[in-house]
């Protein structure tokens, strides 16, 4: 029994039992995490099921009764939850748009600093905003963007004379300030990603363009992007599954009555008509947030398997 | 021009404007922290005349000394130290305990495990299943309730499994051979190889639990309230979830106490920063490595 090797083998001529007694302790040390897991992630999942069913307060989280598509009927035919779900892909599509290429122009433009010492300084002040909470982030903005004392405001004043504008209260400069604030907040950390990706390329390709005369544009385009193609891809593909999920505290933070007719994306409604409401419609609200989750999930799905098809390239 | 003059790999109008894009990073990184800093230690008059940009004018510690007198805020403070502290302890000890038995690919179930970790990271309950999970396990209004749904988090489990998987088998070997069970090869063995992956789930943990508002809001009575959630507070009040309270709205006063507040509650992160860097950047890119 000592003799064993480090990993289990494979179980091939023992029994199932002698399995299990070999390795019990390795199903004791995972049983508290498993259960504690499944309860905080799969129980939630399941309690889906609440879409379906007629939610009473304190008869717990899967409802009394079946409804059937109730619920659905009732979200497919209100206004409101349309306008979120517009909101919601216009927000994640140009967010995606305007926000996916810029670590990657910032990986590569960062790769070809010659200073070392000046590139590392870059780096590490480019991940700070990426640890400062979303609630600091907004109250910066409120700051800069203020009517009253705000820098921008005061800056615009007096070069142009304009009055002072509220532009977090303003629906034209949601979507704006919402791609800038993501801009400024994950641009630097998700470039780590592609410039590990670039450090990886082999030191010869370079070398053999070089003495054949490439620029170093020419090698950006010709051996840079090409070579860190597949990570660009699985990267796009984490993106679009994500396509609905945005970021629901950051738009919490920054939703007004006034900008609503933009702000109000579905994570927003569902919370307006679920915790936050005075009469709460459990059963609607998940109704809502179970479309979404299997359309992220079929997102996720179809973005990997035609990633698998044209660039063999998958993330699972 | 460039290919006239062939100095090889000489580009010098990509080397400007390479300079030009990394100081307006470096900036666009940098200025808003001052501003606020700036408008932190200025006079309110100096505020209220728009005089204020990158320094501080008339510089005074008013601000700080009224948030300092605040009770709320140490009250706020100090939760948010407790729910960090103990939120990310609990986190790590469930997630080695996960991680350890996960690493090993040819345990039974193990696959069917991982696959389980991996679809929830891609679909799972909605806000409101998580919500009443939560109410029905009476966990409203306490602690737990935003320390036990945030213990296991998908992403630095895939972390730590892949640390453990990088250590060499032959160490694992050995410490059967010389009789150590799995426990024992996990404290004696693993662990102390784990540090350098721990310090970096740990701070991927202690940055959510620290930067965390929006649960405390939902599941927190008003005196549980950390840092973050006072901040909102205070900065906020005309959103629709509209129970701002906190100080005064004579409102040039205010912005020196919203900046100081920032300030205060980013403080230890940026401090911290610059020292934990290194194993932010690790842990992102084994994690990556296969995600």
């Amino acid at each position: 029994m000592k003799q064993k090797t480090a990993s289990p083998p494979p179980a091939k001529g023992v029994s199932a039992k002698r399995y299990f007694i070999n390795h019990w302790q390795l199903y004791a040390m995972l049983l508290l995490p498993l259960a504690y897991f499944l309860l905080f992630k799969y129980v939630p999942m399941f309690g889906n099921i609440l879409a379906f069913r007629r939610f009473r307060p304190l008869t717990g989280p899967f409802g009394v009764r079946w409804e059937g598509l109730r619920y659905f009927n009732q979200f497919l035919g209100q206004p409101d939850f349309w306008r979120a779900f517009r909101n919601t892909l216009t927000l994640s599509a140009m967010n995606l748009i305007i926000n996916f290429p810029v670590p990657i122009i910032f990986a590569i433009l960062l790769n070809e600093l010659r200073s070392l010492r000046f590139k590392k300084l870059v780096q590490t002040v480019s991940y700070i905003p990426r640890f400062v909470s979303t609630v600091v982030v907004v109250s910066i903005l409120m700051e800069l963007l203020s009517p009253s004392s705000g820098v921008l405001n005061r800056v615009i004043q007096q070069i142009t004379g304009n009055p002072p504008v509220f532009y977090m209260n303003e629906a034209a400069y949601f979507r704006p300030l919402y791609i800038l604030t993501d801009m400024w907040q994950y641009s630097g950390w998700s470039a780590i990603i592609y410039l590990a990706a670039i450090t990886g390329i082999d030191a010869d390709m370079f070398e053999a363009a070089r003495i054949d005369g490439a620029s170093r544009t020419q090698m950006i385009w010709y051996i840079t992007l090409p070579t860190i193609m597949p990570t660009i891809m699985v990267m796009f593909i984490l993106k679009v599954g994500h396509l609905l999920s945005l970021g629901f505290e950051k738009v919490l933070l920054m939703y007004t009555p006034s900008n609503s007719v933009v702000s109000d994306i579905i994570d927003t409604y569902v919370y307006r008509m679920s915790i936050a409401a005075t009469a709460p419609q459990y059963s609607y609200a998940t109704a809502i947030g179970l479309f979404s989750g299997v359309i992220g999930l079929i997102l996720v799905s179809s973005s990997n398997y035609l990633s698998r098809r044209l660039t063999g390239e998958s993330i699972y | 021009m460039i290919h006239k003059h062939r100095i090889k790999d000489k580009s010098p109008a990509l080397d400007a404007l390479i300079w030009f894009v990394m100081i307006f990073v470096l900036l666009a990184c940098v200025l808003p922290f001052l501003y606020i800093i700036a408008m932190s230690f200025s006079s309110s008059r100096a505020i209220l005349n728009n005089r204020v940009s990158l320094w501080p004018v008339e510089f005074n510690v008013e601000a700080y000394r009224q948030v300092f007198a605040y009770p709320n805020f140490f009250k706020a403070y100090g939760n948010t130290l407790i729910y960090t502290f103990f939120g990310t302890l609990i986190s790590l000890c469930m997630m080695v305990l996960f991680a350890y038995p996960l690493s090993k690919n040819r345990l039974k179930g193990q696959s069917l495990v991982m696959k389980l970790v991996v679809f929830s990271m891609f679909f799972g309950g909605g806000l409101v299943p998580n919500y009443l999970l939560i109410s029905s396990l009476k966990l409203t209004g306490t602690v737990f309730a935003i320390i036990l749904p945030f213990a296991i988090n998908q992403f630095n489990l895939i972390i730590l499994i892949n640390f453990i998987r990088s250590l060499p088998e032959e160490l694992e070997e050995a410490a059967r051979i010389d009789g150590l069970n799995y426990f024992g090869i996990l404290i004696r063995i693993i662990l102390p190889l784990l540090t350098a992956a721990l310090a970096t789930v740990g701070l991927y943990t202690a940055v959510f639990f620290w930067n965390d508002w929006f649960y405390a809001l939902i599941y927190l009575k008003s005196y549980q309230y950390p840092v973050m959630l006072l901040l909102r507070n205070i900065v906020n009040g005309t959103t629709m979830v509209g129970e701002a309270g906190g100080v005064g709205e004579k409102a040039f006063v205010a912005i020196a106490i919203k900046s100081a507040v920032i300030i205060t509650s980013t403080l230890p992160i940026i401090l911290l920063y610059p020292f934990l860097q290194k194993y932010f950047v690790k842990g992102m890119l084994v994690g990556a490595i296969k995600g």
